[in-house]
């Protein structure tokens, strides 16, 4: 922590409100508040185009860099930067990286359905991973982020030291989904879909061909990662999780936390998600499958 | 050393939306606060939002409570603040710079 610097609350990175990619200072009202920074991106060229954040404070030698994975139709810059929890991992003195997933922000959006299986994007972040020298990292994911989050560590366990599952269950994102005909659908998963079509920036038709990909390998919660710690923590009043606990459970994971009155849209900013997260990632004595 | 007050609106979350919902509060009247220390959650129809404090100072005064909707442009916390102390001074504007721009052979498929 540099001098001047508040105890737990650093600087650097932080910016809001962020638009896009090239985030605006805040400039609200006069006076001596001083203007925002500005979040820094780089961009990985393969097949597909991934802009991620590579942020370093080196404040936490010996912990590996977070990865931070977004939900569905989001991006990194809404996840995790507006939400706070960029800062908070910063002020942990942690790296985090986090990339804008292919068909969204400002990564790559290709419209094949089979561009979007749960197996190319974990292709990506091996990618990612590897070209910045990354062998292992702790990973926290959001809904479709932690879908993600879960294939990582069961494929490749080796990369994936600790996991963080946020905002997901084992039911079915696309029970009742016509996912042909998202314009008019009304499961909740269609809801969802036309909620953030509205978001700027994104391209409707990538955002479906990811649906119809992530639904053509639907989620089992057999075979789990088991030999990677997993915590899962979910709002309340998040349906989406419904069965969280039990999945916690039968997959051997540290637990599962519930964040009282709070939703699939308003957990994911909550100071409680936050800490529980801070101390799994922190925590370095083996979770007992018991437990 | 003289005091001033300083407000902070609720800016505009860019999305189109007009208007958010207080979520939480993580300060309180009489709390001291440092710039980026988070104020308050927020809630719009498409996301939830934490606004970190723009500046270093003192809570005076909460204009919305848990659960009210304010407006883009309105108040939503006024700060005690040091008029003339070395607040710019504190905190370097940029210290690191991540930006890496690299080309990768595509991936075999």
């Amino acid at each position: 922590m540099r001098p001047g610097a508040p105890a737990g609350i650093r600087g650097g990175g932080h910016g809001f409100p962020v638009r896009g990619t090239a985030p605006e200072p805040v400039t609200s009202g006069s006076g001596p508040c001083p203007e925002m920074e500005k979040s820094l991106h780089a961009t990985l060229n393969s097949a597909v185009t991934l802009r991620y954040v590579d942020d370093d404070p080196g404040a936490a030698p010996g912990r590996p860099p977070v990865l931070l994975l977004h939900g569905f139709g989001s991006t990194f810059e809404l996840n995790w930067v507006r939400t706070g929890w960029t800062a908070a991992l910063a002020a942990e003195g942690l790296r985090t990286i986090g990339p804008d997933l292919r068909g969204h922000g400002s990564s790559g959006k290709p419209r094949q359905d089979d561009a979007y299986l749960p197996g190319v994007f974990v292709a990506d972040l091996v990618l990612l991973l590897d070209e910045l020298g990354v062998e292992r990292a702790d990973v926290v994911g959001y809904s479709m982020g932690s879908r993600l989050a879960w294939e990582f560590a069961l494929t490749r366990p080796e990369r994936v030291r600790r996991a963080a599952l946020g905002g997901f269950g084992p039911r079915n994102a696309f029970a009742g989904t016509d996912l042909d005909d998202l314009e008019s659908d009304d499961s909740p998963f269609g809801r969802l879909y036309r909620a953030v079509a509205e978001l700027p920036g994104n391209d409707l038709a990538a955002l479906a061909a990811c649906a119809r990909g992530q639904a053509a390998r639907p989620f089992t919660e057999e075979p789990a990662p088991r030999s990677t710690p997993l915590l899962f923590v979910a709002g309340e009043e998040d349906e989406i999780a419904d069965g969280v606990e039990r999945l916690a459970r039968v997959s051997g994971a540290a637990g599962a936390l519930r964040i009282a009155r709070r939703d699939h849209r308003t957990a994911v900013t909550a100071g409680a998600f936050k800490k529980a997260v801070l101390e799994f990632l922190a925590d370095e004595a083996p979770i007992s499958s018991t437990a | 050393m003289t005091m001033a007050q300083h407000t902070l609106e609720l800016p505009d979350l860019g999305e189109g939306l007009i208007e958010a919902t207080v979520l939480e509060w993580l300060v309180e009247p009489g709390a001291g606060v440092e710039r980026n220390q988070p104020l308050v959650e927020v809630e719009t129809t498409k996301s939830a939002v934490e606004i970190p404090s723009p500046c270093a100072g003192a809570v005076a005064r909460l204009h919305a409570a848990e659960g009210d909707v304010v407006r883009v442009g309105e108040a939503l916390v006024t700060f005690d603040v040091a008029q003339d102390a070395g607040i710019v001074g504190t905190v370097p504007a940029q210290e690191r710079k991540p930006t890496r721009r690299v080309r990768l052979k595509p991936p075999e498929e």
